[in-house]
């Protein structure tokens, strides 16, 4: 089995062992105890396993390990150990999560978004908002949140 | 003990500043002078509370916590008569398997049962009782090193004072007396208006833990030795496996081998499957692509839900097989010609979803079995789990997890008893992860239902005679067989509890079988009678040229209460959060052209709580909406956390909207044809509308939240249609050929 070099929340993995085509998803989950990732469907659906590759949302059950080569991967342990990223500041505040499942990928996709645009316009939050589902509906929240992340 | 008198001192000096700033200077002083606290056994006068002489205290709940909340509202209660500070309350799930001795004795299932909106109803008192008894313990303990009466001390922020001097011991520092005492049996409670926390917003107390993502879900659950399990399972209900051929699955690194089992009939049907075992999930999900299996479908691999709603439309024109609720008699009224109404309405069968696909850990051993999963009714499991492997009930241990939304979904054990199948046949513990396909495909359906509605009236518009003959696939005749003493498919006002005041209404039930398993989802029957209810009610008043909000008011104005026999039931709450949606979406305005209303009430009548929705429209062509503003509003009596229930509001509006617009799962030969979130389609994020909820304000007993957002939403959208000109008869809108934007 091929092992890999990882960059992950600025720790370097030495030596992590995956067939070549194993989903991020399940690197982070199984090898690397990293569950704040979270498998919601395994095709791009749900946008419940996103993090950031060199600071852009991504699906990780969408990319596999031998593409991922040392690009800077951040999860949700990762924003911040003690919640003080502004997105999930913005989170606490407004107090979105119900089951708090599928948050790690909003606040990921969130956090993804405002690394490349400061000021996003409404349609440019739909447009990123609209992978990532919430099945206990916290839409209204999560919209309440993005706009406190983005006036922080 | 002089040290101590003097740290008291110090908190007399500073008490003005209240208990947990004190606490929390104090710390550090008495390391300073080498002082060490008592160390004893904590106070924990029943499971739900611990009180540590370190100053920990931690109060679990028992029920489940999917997002609605119950880890904060609970405990809430307990501190409320505790007079704990909520600031540094911990609170935790209650293990399975702890005895609950609880004088209450209450009979909803067990104690840790989680649905029907019930927790806090029915664990109001005992976690009361429970904060009450350690409050008096420790206030016990603290007049008696005072040598003066109870009467004399009052309790704030885990603090105990001295009403005269103003001194004060913390809860951690009475302890070790505390547990010396004998738990009273009588003690008193606050009352209502000196509540200073129920009734306050309190963000959920995993919240922290949920935004960095430390919160452990059943899918993040690791056991030592496990190895992952995905399941093949037939694709339709009660087939059997013929055969298998793995020889392509030893080619994949990690593969270790392939289970067979069986399905099984009552209480829970599942498929009958093989398992494919690996080292790691993803080695099994490869296997399993290349694993071979031929099924025997046992001749049901031709049903269809396109058949199964042909057989509801011809059976809703016979007489109901069982008449649930009958007053006066509507065959025996004589209406006028033209002066009677007749309407069907369906609705499909309907996925689960939740976020968290279906997972559980199974480890099976000679004479014992563990499980680690979220479920929402733990005390369910155990009796079928001990015939399937053998072994007595109380060696089975099952371990609770938080869950990734459970809408019902895991009341069912079916997952349990699939993993304690494979397990059995497997010396280490089996984590059985069920992807997405198969979670939507093997779910325990919401069932498809399908209601004729008959109304007649006199000359005058009074409405003479109201009919409802429900057809659907009963979820009880499936769980207990056709000897099922309730069929319990008829409560949201299809039976007793209906709320109209009309003087002949019959209503009944009509079961036909269908291959597929069926369980409850969020607001289950209220929410399937709810929507012909309040479409036909909307539809009477519309067809006798009345408005639709003072047509119910005049029918909800006379009806009596219903307070000795359950459901219980106030009408008049129903006319008031009724009155309070029209007044906050401004019903009475002149509205802006296109733009239409429509209103739905209800009682949600598992329990003492009343909602009603006011939705707003801007119609762009006959089929073309927009959902301009969505309006709640909810009487349930004295609220524990307005945070949570605000939340649950909110976020019911989504669960319902995604039922309303586009929800749907059809069979065909004899296979759910959905099996992902690109067919099975959820309400995203753009498709949220503006919405504003508000609360009656009552000391009423409480009443439950967590599913009652939901019944009242398809109505109040349908109604806003037909307003526009077109009454929608059947959900999903989308099936109608409905688009909103």
């Amino acid at each position: 089995m091929p092992t890999y070099n990882l960059n992950i929340n600025n720790k370097p993995y030495k030596g992590v062992p995956a067939d070549p085509d194993t989903p991020l998803l399940w690197v982070l989950r199984d090898i690397l105890d990293l569950t704040g990732t979270k498998f919601g469907c395994g095709v791009g659906s749900c946008g419940a396993c996103t993090v950031l590759f060199n600071g852009k949302a991504v699906r990780s059950c969408q990319l596999q390990i031998q593409e991922v080569g040392y690009a800077k991967i951040t999860t949700i342990e990762g924003l911040s150990e003690d919640g003080s990223h502004p997105v999930q500041k913005a989170w606490e505040k407004v107090g979105v999560p119900q089951c708090g499942y599928c948050q790690p990928g909003q606040m990921m996709t969130v956090a993804g978004l405002l690394n490349s645009n400061k000021q996003p316009t409404e349609e440019q939050i739909n447009s990123a908002m609209s992978g990532n589902l919430c099945r206990c509906g916290t839409y209204h929240r999560i919209k309440a949140a993005i706009l406190e992340a983005i006036a922080k | 003990m002089n040290t101590k008198l003097q740290r008291r001192q110090f908190i007399k000096i500073s008490s003005a500043a209240g208990g947990s700033l004190i606490l929390g200077m104090l710390l550090p002083q008495a390391c300073k002078t080498g002082t060490k606290a008592e160390v004893c056994d904590p106070l924990q006068p029943m499971p739900y509370l611990k009180i540590e002489s370190t100053g920990y205290i931690t109060i679990y709940f028992a029920r489940a916590e999917m997002g609605q909340g119950v880890n904060t509202s609970l405990p809430m209660i307990l501190a409320e008569e505790l007079d704990a500070d909520w600031s540094k309350v911990k609170t935790d799930l209650l293990p399975f398997g702890v005895t609950i001795d609880r004088p209450d004795k209450p009979s909803s299932g067990g104690y840790y049962t989680t649905g029907g909106s019930q927790s806090v109803i029915t664990d109001w008192n005992e976690m009361r009782r429970v904060g009450a008894t350690a409050k008096a313990m420790l206030v016990s303990a603290a007049a008696k090193r005072w040598n003066i009466p109870e009467s004399k001390c009052n309790t704030a922020n885990s603090v105990v004072y001295n009403t005269k001097t103003k001194e004060g011991f913390t809860y951690a520092e009475l302890v070790c007396d505390a547990i010396k005492l004998p738990i009273p049996k009588e003690v008193k409670l606050k009352e209502t208006k000196d509540f200073t926390l129920i009734g306050n917003a309190a963000p959920k107390k995993n919240l922290g833990s949920i935004i960095t993502g430390k919160t452990k879900y059943g899918i993040d659950v690791k056991v030592d030795g496990m190895v992952y399990a995905v399941v093949e399972r037939c694709p339709v209900l009660n087939g059997k496996v013929k055969s298998f051929d793995d020889s392509a699955c030893k080619n994949i690194g990690g593969y270790i081998k392939a289970i067979q089992f069986e399905g099984s009939g009552m209480p829970m049907h599942i498929h009958a499957g093989v398992a494919v075992l690996a080292t790691n999930v993803w080695s099994a999900m490869k296997a399993r692509k290349v694993l071979k299996v031929e099924w025997d479908e046992a001749g049901h691999g031709n049903e269809s839900t396109e058949e199964l709603f042909k057989t509801f439309e011809l059976k809703s024109k016979n007489t109901p097989l069982i008449e649930v609720y009958k007053k006066g008699d509507p065959g025996k009224v004589k209406a006028s010609a033209g002066n009677t109404l007749e309407s069907a309405f369906a609705a499909p069968f309907l996925a689960h979803g939740t976020m968290e696909p279906i997972n559980c850990i199974g480890h099976v051993q000679k004479g014992k079995a563990e499980f680690w999963c979220g479920n929402q009714w733990p005390e369910f499991a155990p009796p079928t789990l001990a015939t399937e492997l053998g072994i007595d009930e109380k060696n089975i241990k099952i371990n609770l997890a938080y869950i990734g939304g459970g809408f019902g979904r895991r009341l069912f054990f079916d997952y349990i008893l699939e993993a304690a199948k494979i397990a059995k046949q497997y010396d280490k513990p089996v984590k059985v992860i069920w992807d997405r396909v198969d979670d939507i495909r093997n779910d325990a359906f919401r069932p498809a239902n399908y209601h004729r509605m008959k109304a007649s009236w006199d000359d005058a518009g009074k409405i003479l005679s109201w009919q409802h003959h429900y057809v659907g696939c009963s979820i009880n005749l499936m769980l207990e067989g056709p000897g099922a003493k309730v069929v319990g498919d008829m409560t949201g006002g299809a039976m007793s509890d209906f709320w109209y005041d009309i003087p002949n209404v019959k209503t009944g039930f009509t079961h036909v079988d269908f291959n597929l398993s069926r369980g409850w989802l969020r607001a289950v029957e209220i929410n399937i009678n709810v929507f012909p209810i309040e479409s036909f009610i909307d539809e009477l008043a519309r067809k006798l040229k009345k408005d639709p909000v003072q047509f119910r008011l005049d029918l909800l104005s006379t009806m009596p209460k219903r307070m000795t026999e359950f459901p219980f039931q106030d009408p008049q709450r129903i006319a008031g959060v009724l009155k309070l949606v029209a007044e906050k979406i401004g019903y009475a305005q002149p509205l802006k052209p296109n733009h239409f209303i429509g209103v739905a009430t209800h009682h949600f009548s598992f329990c003492p709580t009343y909602v009603a929705h006011a939705i707003e429209i801007e119609m762009f062509a006959p089929k073309k909406f927009r959902i301009v503003k969505v309006v709640a509003a909810v009487d349930c009596g004295i609220v524990v956390n307005p945070d949570g229930l605000q939340n649950q509001l909110q976020g019911g509006l989504a669960f319902a909207l995604t039922q309303a617009l586009k929800g749907e799962i059809t069979v065909k030969n004899g296979r759910v044809e959905q099996d992902s979130f690109f067919n099975y389609e959820l309400l995203r994020y753009p498709e949220m509308p503006p919405v504003e909820v508000h609360v009656v304000n009552s000391t009423e007993p409480c009443g439950g939240i967590g599913e009652v957002g939901m019944p009242t939403v398809a109505p109040a959208l349908c109604n806003a249609l037909a307003a526009a000109g077109h009454r929608p008869y059947r959900l999903p809108l989308k099936k109608d050929g409905y688009e909103w934007v």
